[in-house]
């Protein structure tokens, strides 16, 4: 374990392939790799799975170009090498809830190509989820995905098993909630980077663990000293964004994250489940009412209202996009977004990911944009 | 006050990229009477400046290559100065660190990006009427917009590589084996103004120039054409953010006329004009920001180097 409050976090994080296996190990139970957060994983939950979200290594590698092309996004990349490359070999099966053409790809070329993948599964989701048909179509699909796990496991999905995997995903959800609310105040008790390592851990940590954790944490964060400075308070907007390196370079040179619009944060647990007696129902629409990915924000976006409340609830003082390159979507959203957002009187800066990221150049870029924020003794 | 290119000594093999090192005092002021001495000390990726500020008014300078360790690079700048007007560091009452290698200055009271900083020199070299600067550094550029008192209001960097900037002239200074202060004025000695290199990449067009000699283009045609095209890939960068009237251009390659008036044509406005080394913006930002910091904090005690 790590050191440090959020040291279990941190440990989880940089053992997640250990961690894997050995939960596998001592439960018996299947891993599967999830791509993207649109996958329901109160299904996998509820049959005994450890849902195990992919996520890249920030390594330079050689082995996605064969399958996906190099303009496809630095996570697509990056995340079919750690398949390819052998890194989920405990992982029984994979699945991908529809979201970006691209990262389907990258599950295709997972599913053909990763020899240890036992079983597969691919589940359609409406892009367009405003359209009164959405969530109609989607409960259809939950339901495919559920009779698809039963026939796997030979064991029924039932309400009672599907209700109380809810119960364990949506307390792990109120608690990630509870532990950003410390976030709103000043130079809160919790880093940007700490949230990042609590956030992404649920997703690949078994959530009755994790909640455990996250309990444990949130119970002391009440009397801890925090000793360095808040500086500038930031928001981060992406999709995927686990570059610890970067995050832990913004906030030791004058800044703090406190808030972020991204799926390895805030829009994976931000919603809950709402229990109304059909649990596959109450799935399906969770997933159509979260907060939006780019890919399923049209024709209306919903997404640049609640960035802006975000950022304004959470006392941003200014927003960072993290872009991942030749991101087709949040690219398309960057525009308005970016207009939306400094209209409302918060700057913004725009930095553009990759696979790995040079450090040095993008510290002169947040150092420089920090200058700009602050009204110091300069002038 | 410009660069000129350094004149090897008998025996030694021409490097015709080598920039000569320089050192400037204004002998009319003398540093003693001074009742505030700042210094900044901007460490780049390929030259290490020391501007001294006394009074709030530029008083010194110095040039130099910046070498595999950024300390000592700052150091040796410092020195070029301290040789010439016998100032230590124990007189300075507040030094500031910027460039790359900011962190790094073992004598510095606090860095800075050389973004704020390049914006607040190029208040003092242009006035306040400058609002949008371009500067060409050693391995990269910037444009940058200013307020009337020099602070940044918005910035852009160039990407990763470092094509179109100051190394990538140092390489074909030394491929066309002419002195690098004498490419910019050889640009303009050509029958027709050639096309842009295809590639402003250092390594491609290093391949795509040769080709273009072995083709018949004269070196001059060649260079032109060189030039051109880092002027087009500023030109995007600087689109990018837009460009507002009061346009200043700071750095190394603000020398070559062979790249600015080609950047003035593709954007139709003319550069505004200083007598002062363009090359030494940074530091000399750097330097006035430490001037107003003494002013409202007070002297800081001297970091020994």
């Amino acid at each position: 374990m790590g050191s440090g409050l959020f040291g279990q976090f941190t440990a989880w994080y940089e053992r997640r392939h250990d961690y894997a296996r050995d939960w596998k190990a001592r439960t018996g139970g299947q891993v599967v790799a999830t791509m993207c957060t649109y996958t329901p994983e109160e299904l996998l939950i509820a049959a005994g799975m450890l849902p195990v979200r992919v996520l890249g290594a920030h390594e330079p590698q050689n082995v996605s170009e064969p399958h996906i092309f190099g303009m496809f996004c630095p996570f697509c990349r990056d995340s079919l090498a750690q398949g390819l490359l052998g890194r989920f070999d405990y992982a029984d099966g994979v699945t991908l809830t529809q979201s970006c053409i691209q990262y389907r790809q990258a599950f295709d070329a997972w599913r053909r190509h990763v020899p240890s993948v036992q079983w597969d599964y691919y589940c359609p989701m409406p892009n367009d989820v405003q359209s009164r048909h959405a969530k109609a179509a989607h409960r259809h699909e939950v339901r495919r995905f559920r009779e698809f796990l039963e026939q796997l496991t030979g064991r029924a999905l039932d309400e009672a098993a599907l209700n109380e995997a809810i119960g364990v995903v949506n307390e792990n959800r109120r608690l990630l909630r509870a532990l950003y609310e410390f976030r709103k105040e000043a130079n809160p008790k919790v880093t940007g980077l700490e949230a990042v390592y609590a956030a992404l851990t649920a997703q690949f940590v078994d959530k009755r663990e994790h909640n455990a954790e996250l309990k444990r944490v949130i119970a002391a964060l009440p009397d801890r000293e925090m000793e360095r400075e808040e500086g500038v308070r930031l928001m981060t907007i992406g999709s995927e964004n686990d570059d610890c390196g970067f995050m832990a370079m913004v906030e030791s040179v004058g800044a703090t994250i406190v808030i972020d619009d991204q799926c390895s944060g805030s829009r994976y647990f931000w919603n809950e489940v709402k229990v109304n007696g059909d649990a596959v129902a109450a799935i399906a629409d969770r997933y159509c009412e979260r907060p939006a990915c780019p890919t399923k924000d049209y024709p209306e976006h919903t997404r640049f209202d609640h960035v802006l409340k975000l950022a304004q609830n959470y006392k941003a003082q200014a927003a960072v996009f993290l872009q991942q390159k030749f991101c087709d979507p949040h690219e398309g959203d960057y525009p308005d977004l970016k207009r939306h957002l400094e209209a409302a009187g918060i700057p913004t800066l725009f930095l553009e990911f990759d696979i790995t990221n040079p450090i040095g150049p993008f510290r002169i870029r947040i150092e420089a944009f920090l200058e700009t924020l602050r009204e110091d003794d300069l002038f | 006050m410009n660069a000129e290119a350094a004149t090897p000594a008998a025996g030694e093999k021409p490097e015709f990229w080598r920039w000569a090192e320089n050192v400037w005092v204004d002998e009319t002021k003398d540093w003693r009477s001074a009742k505030t001495l700042t210094l900044g000390i901007d460490v780049g990726s390929v030259s290490s400046q020391c501007v001294a500020v006394a009074d709030g008014e530029l008083y010194a300078y110095s040039s130099m290559r910046t070498g595999s360790n950024s300390p000592d690079s700052a150091l040796n700048a410092f020195k070029g100065i301290a040789g010439q007007t016998g100032m230590t560091l124990n007189d300075v009452h507040f030094v500031v660190g910027t460039g790359y290698g900011r962190v790094n200055v073992p004598f510095s009271h606090k860095a800075i990006t050389e973004i704020a900083c390049h914006a607040r020199g190029a208040n003092y070299m242009g006035g306040n009427s400058v609002r949008t600067i371009l500067d060409m550094g050693g391995q990269d550029c910037k444009a940058i917009h200013c307020d009337e008192k020099g602070k940044v209001t918005n910035f852009l960097m160039n990407d990763k590589c470092a094509a179109g900037t100051g190394r990538g002239m140092e390489v074909i200074s030394d491929l066309m084996q002419i002195p690098i202060a004498e490419l910019g004025g050889r640009s303009f000695d050509v029958d027709q103004e050639p096309e842009a290199v295809s590639s402003v990449c250092v390594v491609f067009a290093k391949s795509e120039a040769l080709a273009l000699l072995k083709g018949g283009y004269t070196k001059n045609k060649v260079i032109a054409a060189y030039c051109q095209a880092m002027a087009e890939r500023v030109v995007s960068l600087l689109e990018r953010i837009g460009v507002e009237e009061g346009f200043f251009i700071t750095g190394g390659i603000a020398k070559n006329p062979g790249v600015v008036k080609r950047i003035e044509k593709l954007l139709g406005i003319q550069a505004m004009a200083t007598k002062i080394d363009s090359q030494i913006a940074g530091a000399l930002g750097g330097a006035l920001f430490a001037h107003t910091l003494v002013q409202k904090q007070g002297p800081a005690k001297p970091l020994l180097a």
